[in-house]
């Protein structure tokens, strides 16, 4: 026979057993074909190429992410696959093949599961594209039609690096066993496990574990203005470091305090799953580590696209504050102009406030702000009581200032209590700093300093008065018809500078966050399939192995019930590790990330987490299920 | 003075195969055995011997015939009940041992005990103690993978008496050891019946196993051919065994 029919006949009758890989696989495949074909379908155009751009640029960076996740999804589970094959195809040494001519046929079975996984992966994608975008764009409130449009470059990119990655590991495999004994092969399941780790070996990777878990905690809580991202990072390396750490070092060791007290381990079907438990460890841990850390990803993703849908909404909420606005240096332009807005439209509430531009020389300091203007403390209290935003400023004294920041998507840069601004050689010291938009749109591209009345009309002298009159109209989206009369007033002259700015409510520049948040939310769903994904594998795997040994159980007379008891109880062990360690980790990834986008994301987090654990419940029960079947199905033979 | 009757077997058939194609594999077996008994079952490969030693241990079922065990038809009775009977009441020796690999030969023994629900401090008092009548005091922490074909054997044989059976099946527990393991693990099984009453049916190919036990009964083409029952002296009984074997013909190994 040659070894082409031989692979083909091997594959064919070994299906069922790898579906759980091949499954898998065709889902990394699926997910990546997805986002990459939102890249090249025109959906998102209509959202204009600003925008259209930056969403390109955010799914490129989740295609990248994705892309590490497949190398390492592939690489876990061709690993898995490699030790199983490598015992069954040790057979073959004993019917006289070269370990090549075994590596060879490894290959060719590699490749045609491989092969289905793609074919399966772009065939399901394709299917579930249209769906996918749909979605996407119901979640991100976006009214389109979809075309279907089909497009072979999503499906060349999708495959070239699905099959870049998998080759890698194919060759890997092909090497590994042609360089491999004829003893490893035929007990490859076997060996890896009976290598038990020493003691101290443990402890040292429990101390490890504990000490860079907790410092990667500490930085997570870490306010530190400027350093903040550079903190956001060592946390995020630290606590996955810390994460496999835990999993490979302080959790083998309670299990293995745990067995050495009999009193304990003599109780129920204990003996067996603890024993059970502590035997796989040292080949799982991984396992139990990187769904941890996936999941964690999962709760961090949907945290963060909360937090870009909660600051998308304020600054949306925030550039709304006003229809209209007026910066003039024409005093009392503001009677006109209500009188021509009131032609169109109904005036909802209107404001106005004097504004002193100083030279830019006048200004020491070392921060980048190209406009700025002083604000007179009064004022601004009578603006806030015109239009009814909260105002609980306290006034400065005549060495103070306040600060009025605009709503920025992120804020690297923490509220620093004791800065200080220089004006004309005169100290001013930062007492407060306000989001509430008092001055609407012009808040976002102007930096204010409210100051004292006094220091006001002291610096009066040194720079020029603008006035501006804002306008809110009660029917935002009819503010079109006002705009031909408001055009009449504008001006750009030395003598009368009047400018004005008009505020579309449908048109927004940060429409791109709104995609961001959905990508979010797939990807939320992403991880947690992904981790379930991978520990089903794991399961499947292992009650493969475990046949042999529950055939024995049985035949010494251990009951289905109490093997079930043994097995639901196992696997309880194997969801909920990576669940507590997740949980807790997840308090403080989601902390940090709400310390960024300056939101308190606390909410979010208890929700994602009960998300969860229900879905960790779902993949539990259906674990046990198979678990049990694939045993029971045996004993009846 | 005969004691208590532990098996009875009445006419028992067993065929294989698909219905038309049916080999009869045993062909009306009747068997008692007593309390304190210590039987080897011997005969030709593929003359059932495994067979009827997975019927009387309820892991495979009859095609005919009943199987009482201590006053119970295990034939008639559910999974449940036969997971209980079997976990109680008999003990199991295998060719290959059968120890779990997952546990220390301490854990291993105690299993079932455990899981029957025997308070900790005593399945740890009943291990020990069993353990040094084996000899394996020194071994109980180790796994079977540190463990000597031998110890291994004698391991699986304190699992089976841990948790005092009615009667202990062994097939071939001396198959995978040499000559010095074999009898180690013989003297203890003669131990056993000896001292602690135990009840023990043993399936071998060898001879020199079979006259460690009081009975041997030869099983050929599906039927007890003959009894053979041991006098006062061991290497008699070897002899007679093989004299027998000699006269039965060629095919027995
Ligand atoms: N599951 C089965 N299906 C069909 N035939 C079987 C099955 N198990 C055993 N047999 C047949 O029954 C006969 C008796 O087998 P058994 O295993 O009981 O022999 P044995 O006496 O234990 O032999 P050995 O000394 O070689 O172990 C053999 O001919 C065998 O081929
Ligand atoms: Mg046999």
């Amino acid at each position: 026979m040659s070894t082409l029919k031989l692979a083909m006949q091997n594959f064919r009758s070994s299906v069922k057993n790898y579906l759980a890989l091949i499954i898998s696989m065709s889902f990394t495949i699926l997910i990546l074909l997805n986002f990459q074909n939102v890249i090249y379908s025109d959906s998102f155009a209509v959202l204009g190429t600003r925008n259209k751009d930056y969403v390109d640029t955010i799914i490129q960076m989740i295609c990248v992410v994705l892309g590490c996740f497949m190398f390492f999804f592939i690489w876990y589970s061709t690993n898995v696959f490699l030790t199983k094959r490598k015992k069954e195809i040790g057979i073959y040494v004993f019917m006289g093949l070269s370990n090549q001519k075994i590596g060879k046929l490894y290959m060719l079975e590699s490749l045609m599961t491989g092969l289905a996984a793609l074919v399966i992966g772009i065939g399901s994608g394709m299917l579930v594209s249209q769906l996918f975008q749909m979605i996407l764009l119901a979640i991100s409130d976006i009214a389109v039609e979809i075309k279907f449009r089909f497009d072979i470059k999503p499906v060349i990119i999708t495959a070239v690096v699905y099959l870049a990655i998998y080759l890698i590991f194919v060759v890997k495999g092909y090497v590994s066993i042609v360089r491999s004994s004829v003893l490893d092969m035929v007990s490859a399941s076997r060996q890896n496990e009976y290598v038990k780790q020493k003691n101290w070996i443990l402890i040292v990777k429990a101390i490890a574990g504990t000490v860079v878990l907790a410092a990667g905690y500490y930085m997570a809580l870490k306010k530190s203005g400027q350093e903040m991202l550079l903190a956001a990072v060592a946390a995020v390396v630290l606590v996955i470091a810390g994460v496999y750490l835990l999993f490979g070092g302080l959790i083998p060791l309670f299990f293995q305090g745990l067995k050495r007290k009999k009193t304990f381990l003599y109780k129920g079907q204990r003996t067996l799953w603890v024993n059970n438990l502590i035997f796989r460890i040292r080949k799982n841990y991984r396992t139990y580590a990187m769904t941890s850390v996936l999941m964690l990803c999962s709760v961090t993703a949907l945290a963060a696209g909360f937090a870009i849908k909660i600051r998308y909404d304020n600054i949306v909420h925030f550039r709304n504050t006003y229809t209209f606005q007026l910066l003039t240096n024409q005093k009392g332009l503001g009677t006109t102009a209500e009188e021509l807005i009131k032609k169109d439209n109904e005036i909802a509430y209107q404001s106005e406030i004097t504004m002193l531009q100083l030279d830019e020389g006048l200004f020491e300091d070392q921060e980048f702000r190209t406009l700025r203007a002083i604000l007179p403390y009064s004022q601004l209290k009578q603006l806030a009581k015109d239009t009814g935003l909260e105002f609980s400023l306290p006034e400065p004294g005549v060495d103070e200032e306040i600060d009025m920041e605009n709503m920025p998507l992120l804020s690297l840069a923490s509220a620093d209590q004791n800065a200080v601004v220089k004006i004309n050689g005169k100290e001013f010291r930062q007492i407060a700093q306000t989001e509430v938009p008092y001055l609407g749109y012009l808040q976002e591209s102007v930096s204010y300093y409210v100051v004292n009345d006094r220091v006001y009309n002291e610096l009066l002298p040194l720079g020029q008065q603008l006035y501006t009159y804002n306008y809110r109209i009660s029917d935002i989206y009819n503010f079109r018809e006002s705009l031909d009369e408001l055009d009449t007033i504008t001006s750009n002259t030395a003598e009368n500078y009047t400018a004005r700015v008009a505020i579309d409510p449908k048109d927004s520049e940060v429409e791109w966050m709104k995609v961001t948040y959905s990508v979010c939310i797939f990807m939320f769903m992403v991880f947690i399939l992904a981790s379930g994904c991978i520990l089903f594998m794991k399961v499947y795997n292992d009650a493969f192995e475990e046949q042999e040994r529950y055939r024995v159980l049985q035949k010494i007379g251990i009951g289905r019930e109490m093997l079930g008891g043994a097995i639901a109880r196992e696997l309880s062990m194997t969801y909920a590790m990576p669940f507590v360690v997740m949980a807790v980790s997840s308090y403080f990834s989601v902390h940090a990330l709400g310390n960024v986008m300056n939101t308190d994301l606390l909410a979010v987090n208890v929700v994602s987490v009960v998300v969860i654990l229900l879905f960790s419940v779902l993949c539990y029960v259906l674990s046990v299920l198979v678990y049990r079947k694939l045993l029971n199905l045996d004993i009846k033979k | 003075m005969k004691e208590k009757k532990v098996v009875e077997i009445r006419h028992l058939l067993k065929d294989y195969g698909t219905k038309g194609f049916q080999t009869r594999v045993l062909k009306g077996i009747d068997l008692e055995i007593f309390q304190n008994d210590f039987i080897a079952i011997m005969g030709p490969s593929g003359s059932g011997k495994t067979t009827l030693l997975n019927i009387l241990s309820s892991i495979d079922k009859p095609t005919q015939g009943s199987v009482m065990l201590d006053g119970q038809d295990i034939t008639k009775i559910s999974n449940r009940e036969l997971s209980r009977l079997r976990r109680e009441k008999i003990g199991f020796v295998f060719q290959d041992y059968n120890l779990l690999d997952t546990m220390t030969l301490q854990d291993n023994i105690a299993l079932p005990l455990s899981l029957s629900g025997v308070p900790a401090k005593e399945c740890i008092q009943r291990t020990t103690a069993i353990a040094k009548s084996f000899g394996l005091e020194e071994h109980l922490t180790k796994y079977p993978y540190q463990l000597s074909g031998g110890q291994k054997q004698r391991g699986a044989t304190s699992r089976a008496l841990i948790t005092n059976p009615e009667i202990i099946f062994a097939d071939e527990p001396t198959g995978a050891l040499d000559s010095k393991s074999s009898r180690d693990l013989l003297e203890c099984l003669k131990m056993v019946n000896d001292q602690k009453k135990a009840t023990i049916l043993m399936v071998t190919h060898d001879a020199f196993c079979a006259s460690y036990a009081k009975d041997v009964y030869i099983l050929s083409d599906g039927m007890i051919q003959c009894k053979l029952s041991k006098g006062a002296d061991r290497r008699e009984f070897y002899d007679r065994i093989i004299d027998m074997q000699a006269s039965m013909g060629g095919d027995f190994a």
